[in-house]
């Protein structure tokens, strides 16, 4: 990596890049150049636990597709990172992804192929539950199994299994650590504010509707909110505003921790330290954060382990096994994780499942 | 002959161009006084604040310094789409782990070439390759998108704490303003200069109000358009640093629409989209009068979609002062 | 004047019309008759208010003050639409067509041929084909796009859309500006046509030969007023017409040239070589001597404007080359020329000279900002000082420099272009057309900055398709036919009938 400096690779000096082509084709090996962490960094779910029973022991060959949106945000990075390493563990799982993409069209399409191909199960997150809807019943039809991640396909003929995350829970369980630690230090009239995702998502709606339940319970309410776009900039912008608005601040609530890293800065900026602060999703920056002991003080997680969970199911069903620790012979038709809150105390056991963003 | 026409222009419009332009800054100046009326009245306490203003100029800055840019390229008779997927990669180009390895001052320069690399593509693809320029950026915005996702694979890249010196830039104040608002402040002045103190601003009002004449006059319209796309470019670095700072990371999120808001902020400040006409000043208070819209909207505590409806009234609304500025009150 | 009586009734009577924009009567009392079936030639200078009459008639203005009836009802349209459905149709100078429609949809642009909605292709195509017989262009193909005609099919294209209203008045601007002489006499061809048929024609030309040909009667404007009404085009004394329109002679509008035998001695500012660029002109060679002026002649798409652009190196040459005192420029390139010492005043001074919306100083810095520059950096006040010499030299009104140039009048306009090349030493100007677009009295004016700029030193090379500014201005004149110079002689020893023999026969005196 050595010889690749940083500032040698800027687009003119090549002549090659003249045109749009080859500017691709040279970003691509510039890419290649200054790529990032040289170690593979660890994928998450090779830490959890192994699963009960002789599960794990290699059965009956099967093929198992898997299609999710292109990643825009390292918590979709992490789902299909997730999904292809508890692939490779098992010698009798053959992975069929096909190309991410964020149109719909593409994923039915890709989809389809996948039905075609005649996988054993399918391991499906879908753009959009009610537009995929039809091309998962489809696969259903044709006997093929399928394993919902997260979005829910609101027909329950289009799926064998949902997998996913608890959006309400995520919010109760922020909600409940805020209230915890405020009652913990007696604050009457705490200002509580809180930075969402996109605003228009039911899952941010979930989200806002459990905190407050929540807070609810200890006598608290949201004194502001205010939605960002789940990227850095906008987390950073928003939280700079919100900060101005508000002079005190007992605890802040951020949804999204890679929006988070924004927030963060703008708190830093800020020179703000009259609050504590709580994650959302669980990434590995922020429990470092967690750790160092600064602002933010929590998470709380909706982790994309989840696709490892998933791969691990399609391959038990597809192959006619049931869960170990369960007592019945089939995996169940529905699996909601439940948000765990990542503090300082457990930090240490949740760093590896903590995601890149 | 034309001649009529030309007749009725001169008796429609007797005094010159530029007692209108400061007509239409004085109406800008004074949707910014109003709308910091309505902080000081709906936010006493927080509004007008040193800490407030310091905040609303640090995060006008990135936004601003791509403005400079746009403002420009649209004067010369171009647009330049790619400028917020310029940023993202610039971002992404100096925040990688071998760039970060050299040290800040690397990251900086990186972030600049990378910038200023880009936008020369843009001005060969357009001036040399006769691409028209929305087809050319609006490439160029893509592919930019897709190699700084490649290069991040898609992750946010944390600047490492041994190059806080970038994060400095933000958070280090003189005179309660962060350094952000000074580069800011640097490059706004510095487009001010070249845009109306060089021969170089001059040329830019003559290919973007005439290409044709401005080539039989024996300007190299080519070249100059080629430096207006590369002006962009390194704008775009720099506010790739500044985002940076604020952000502490690169991202090939980093930007998203900035395109729009740019070219926005620009028409709101009178320069005309078909080129040859414009103010600097009116680009950097449109930029003003769209960050100080987001800052009431927060301070306020109102939703994101609210501020969309509002600043998409404003842009309507300024055109439409423009064009009656230009018109003859017939 | 009034010589109504036992004539055929009006059609169009318009009595005392006036417009005002804000400060300035642009029309102050208009008066005009037009007869079925007659050509009615609309004269004046630039300014007098032709634009603005025509816009009323169009139904694009609406007059302030004054009646007007057509076909003997009060005509007062709401929209150019109104007016073309009550008759008139009109031909701006500028076809307004569209480019990318074929031509059938372009003559019934606004009525389509259609039924729910759909437009009716075939009946459409049919109807324009009639149309376009009747105009004598039935060779012209319903559904080629409008775009690809040449100017004189699009032309018909305008006329026929005007025929498909029915219409009983055209108002025709300019109509022989882009035409070449052939066309032009297909042109009159149309026009007798309709006349016979009962269609009047107002007819705006500055080509008083034409009037003389086509036109029967003429009305002459002046100021916005009607100053002489229903003078018979073919018998009016032309000077009288130009002091109707200018209130004094055009005798003596060239200025008095040195002898010709002056410029022997003087060194050669420009020399072309062999000059070829195949399809436009082949094997060029000439020379302009220091302040000698130098006319090309020869008609449209002869050739003499291809190889004025190619010594300017708007245009790149197969062969030969462009020597400046001696020593040759890089070709193609009109950055080079400018920087050996050549300018131009090129044929579309609005769109090939000028930043309309800009002040009268940018516009006559901007090929010589290096001159008030240090490291890029403007020296303004220099630059100004150096403006407003220029427009005290060249008398330019306005004396404003910061009055945007778009405001200006169109000789003091060509002026600015003129003082840009002023502004730095120049060794030879490129003249296209130079007064085109220019009223009477302003022409004078300019030809006289022209002989003056000559008489300082520098080479002038001229190209107009008025043959008489070609003889009354250059010192010697080269007659240009089908990209071959076929006469080189001094300008006195010709005349208008001579030159024109030679541009379009070719045959010897």
């Amino acid at each position: 990596m050595s010889e690749h400096t940083s500032d040698r690779p800027t687009t003119p000096s090549r002549r090659g890049l003249l045109f749009g082509g080859a500017l691709a084709a040279a970003g691509t090996l510039a890419a290649a150049c200054t790529g990032n962490d040289p170690k593979e960094t660890t994928p998450a779910a090779q830490t959890g636990n192994l699963g009960g029973g002789d599960n794990a022991k290699p059965g009956r060959p099967v093929t198992i597709g898997f299609s999710a949106p292109a990643a825009d945000h390292g918590w979709i990075a992490a789902i299909t990172k997730n999904a292809q390493a508890e692939a490779k563990r098992y010698s009798d799982l053959t992975f069929k992804p096909v190309e991410p993409t964020n149109d719909i069209n593409q994923q039915i399409s890709a989809v389809e192929s996948l039905i075609s191909a005649k996988v054993n199960a399918l391991v499906l997150l879908p753009n959009d539950g009610e537009q995929l809807n039809q091309v998962a019943r489809k696969a259903m039809d044709a006997g093929i199994p399928v394993i919902n991640l997260d979005r829910v396909f609101p027909d329950k003929l289009s799926y064998r299994t949902w997998i996913g995350g608890d959006n309400y829970g995520m919010g109760v369980a922020a909600g409940h650590h805020v209230g915890r630690r405020l009652k913990e230090k007696g604050v009457a009239k705490p200002v509580i504010v809180e930075v969402q995702g996109i605003a228009t998502l039911p899952l941010t709606q979930e989200r806002s509707k459990g905190f407050a339940d929540a807070l609810k319970t200890y006598g608290f309410s949201v004194t502001a909110k205010q939605d960002a776009k789940f990227t850095v900039e906008t987390g950073n912008q928003v939280a700079s505003n919100l900060l101005q608005a508000h002079k005190k601040i007992d605890a802040l609530w951020n949804h999204d921790d890679d929006q988070g890293v924004g927030v963060l800065a703008a708190v830093k900026q800020a020179g703000r330290k009259d609050f504590f602060m709580v994650g959302g999703a669980g990434s590995a920056n922020a429990m470092r954060e967690i750790k160092s002991g600064g602002v933010l003080e929590a998470t709380v997680t909706y982790s994309p382990t989840m696709a490892a969970s998933a791969v691990r199911v399609a391959r038990l069903i597809a192959q006619g096994k049931g869960m170990a620790d369960l007592m019945e012979l089939q995996v169940p038709q529905s699996l909601t994780l439940t948000s765990e809150t990542v503090t300082r105390q457990n930090v240490d056991q949740y760093l590896p499942l903590g995601f890149e963003s | 002959m034309t001649a009529g026409d030309t007749d009725l222009k001169t008796a429609a419009v007797p005094k010159a161009p530029r007692v209108r332009r400061e007509v239409h800054h004085i109406g800008l100046v004074a949707a910014l006084v109003l709308l910091a009326l309505v902080g000081v009245v709906t936010e006493p306490d927080n509004f007008a604040t040193s800490g407030n203003v310091a905040g609303i100029l640090a995060l006008a800055a990135t936004i601003g310094v791509i403005t400079v840019g746009m403002t420009f390229v649209i004067i010369g008779g171009g647009i330049d789409l790619s400028v917020g997927a310029l940023m993202a990669l610039a971002s992404v180009w100096a925040t990688t782990l071998a760039t970060q390895s050299y040290g800040p001052v690397v990251m900086v320069v990186c972030a600049l070439l990378v910038g200023t690399g880009a936008g020369l593509v843009n001005g060969l693809l357009i001036a040399y390759g006769r691409l028209v320029p929305f087809i050319a950026t609006l490439a160029m915005l893509v592919a930019a998108r897709g190699l700084a996702q490649r290069m991040s694979d898609r992750k946010t890249q944390l600047v490492r704490p041994e190059n806080d010196a970038i994060e400095a830039l933000s958070t280090t104040k003189v005179l309660g303003l962060p350094l952000v608002v000074f580069i800011f402040a640097a490059v706004a002045a510095a487009g001010w200069v070249l845009l109306n103190r060089t021969t170089f601003g001059r040329r830019t009002f003559a290919v973007g109000g005439n290409p044709e004449a401005a080539r039989l006059a024996g300007i190299d319209v080519r070249r100059h358009t080629l430096m207006s796309y590369a002006l962009s470019g390194l704008c775009c670095g720099v506010a790739a640093i500044i985002i940076m700072a604020r952000t502490t990371t690169g991202s090939s999120t980093h930007g998203d629409l900035y395109e729009l808001d740019a070219i926005a902020a620009v028409i709101i400040g009178g320069t005309l989209l078909t080129g040859g006409r414009g103010t600097l000043a009116g680009s950097i208070l449109g930029v003003l009068v769209f960050t100080l819209i987001t800052n009431l909207f927060i301070l306020n505590g109102l939703q994101t979609s609210d501020q969309l409806i509002a600043k998409g009234a404003i842009i309507v609304v300024a055109v439409l002062l423009q064009r009656r500025g230009l018109r003859a009150p017939t | 004047m009034g010589q109504y009586n036992g004539d055929p009734p009006v059609l169009l009577r318009m009595r005392g019309i006036v417009k005002r924009f804000p400060g300035v009567r642009a029309l102050d009392g208009v008066d005009l008759d037009v007869r079925p079936g007659e050509v009615h030639c609309l004269l004046g200078q630039n300014g007098a208010g032709k634009s603005t009459l025509i816009k009323v008639l169009a139904g694009a203005h609406r007059p302030d003050e004054g009646e007007i009836t057509f076909g003997g009802e009060p005509f007062a349209p709401a929209t150019p639409t109104a007016a073309m459905r009550a008759g008139i149709a009109t031909i701006y100078q500028e076809l307004d067509l569209v480019d990318g429609l074929s031509v059938t949809d372009n003559v019934f642009l606004g009525h389509e041929r259609s039924r729910l909605g759909f437009t009716r292709r075939e009946e459409g195509d049919r109807r324009a084909r009639e149309l376009l017989a009747r105009l004598g262009h039935g060779e012209i193909p319903p559904r080629r796009e409008a775009g690809r005609l040449p100017a004189a099919g699009r032309q018909v294209v305008s006329m026929a859309r005007a025929l498909s209203h029915e219409a009983r008045l055209i108002v025709m601007d300019e109509p022989s500006a882009a035409l070449a002489h052939d066309e032009v006499d297909n042109l009159f061809r149309i026009i007798r046509e309709l006349t016979r048929e009962g269609v009047a024609v107002v007819y705006i030309s500055h080509r008083l030969a034409e009037i003389r040909e086509i036109g029967d009667r003429v009305t002459v404007l002046k100021d916005g007023r009607t100053v002489a009404r229903d003078l018979p085009a073919r018998t009016t004394p032309t000077n009288e017409i130009v002091a109707l329109m200018t209130g004094r002679d055009i005798e003596h509008a060239f200025p008095d040239r040195p002898a010709p035998d002056a410029f022997d001695d003087r060194p050669e500012v420009l020399r072309v070589e062999g000059l070829t660029l195949p399809g436009s002109f082949e094997d060029v060679s000439f020379a302009v001597r220091a302040g000698e002026i130098v006319g090309l002649a020869g008609l449209v798409g002869s050739g003499r404007s291809e190889i004025l652009e190619t010594v300017y190196g708007a245009r790149r040459a197969t062969a030969g080359r462009v020597l400046i005192d001696g020593r040759p420029v890089r070709p193609g390139s009109p950055g080079a020329a400018v920087r050996r010492g050549m300018g131009l005043a090129p044929e579309e001074r609005k769109s090939q000279a000028l930043l309309l919306d800009q002040s009268v100083a940018a516009n006559m810095s901007m090929a010589g900002l290096d001159r008030y520059s240090a490291f890029g950096w403007l020296n303004r006040r220099r630059e100004r000082a150096d403006v407003r010499a220029q427009i005290a030299a060249l008398d330019i009104r306005p004396p404003d420099p910061d009055r945007p140039v778009a405001t200006l009048s169109g000789g003091n306009q060509q002026k600015v272009v003129l003082a840009r090349w002023l502004l730095g030493d120049r060794r030879l100007l490129v003249l296209d057309e130079p007064t085109r677009g220019v009223d009477v009295g302003a022409r004078a004016e300019l030809y006289g900055v022209v002989r003056e700029l000559a008489a300082r030193g520098i080479g002038v090379l001229l190209v107009s398709s008025e043959v008489p500014e070609v003889l009354g201005l250059a010192d010697r004149v080269l007659v240009v036919r089908e990209g071959r110079i076929v006469h080189e002689g001094d300008a006195r020893g010709l005349d208008e009938p001579a030159v024109l023999n030679l541009i379009m026969e070719g045959s010897a005196l």
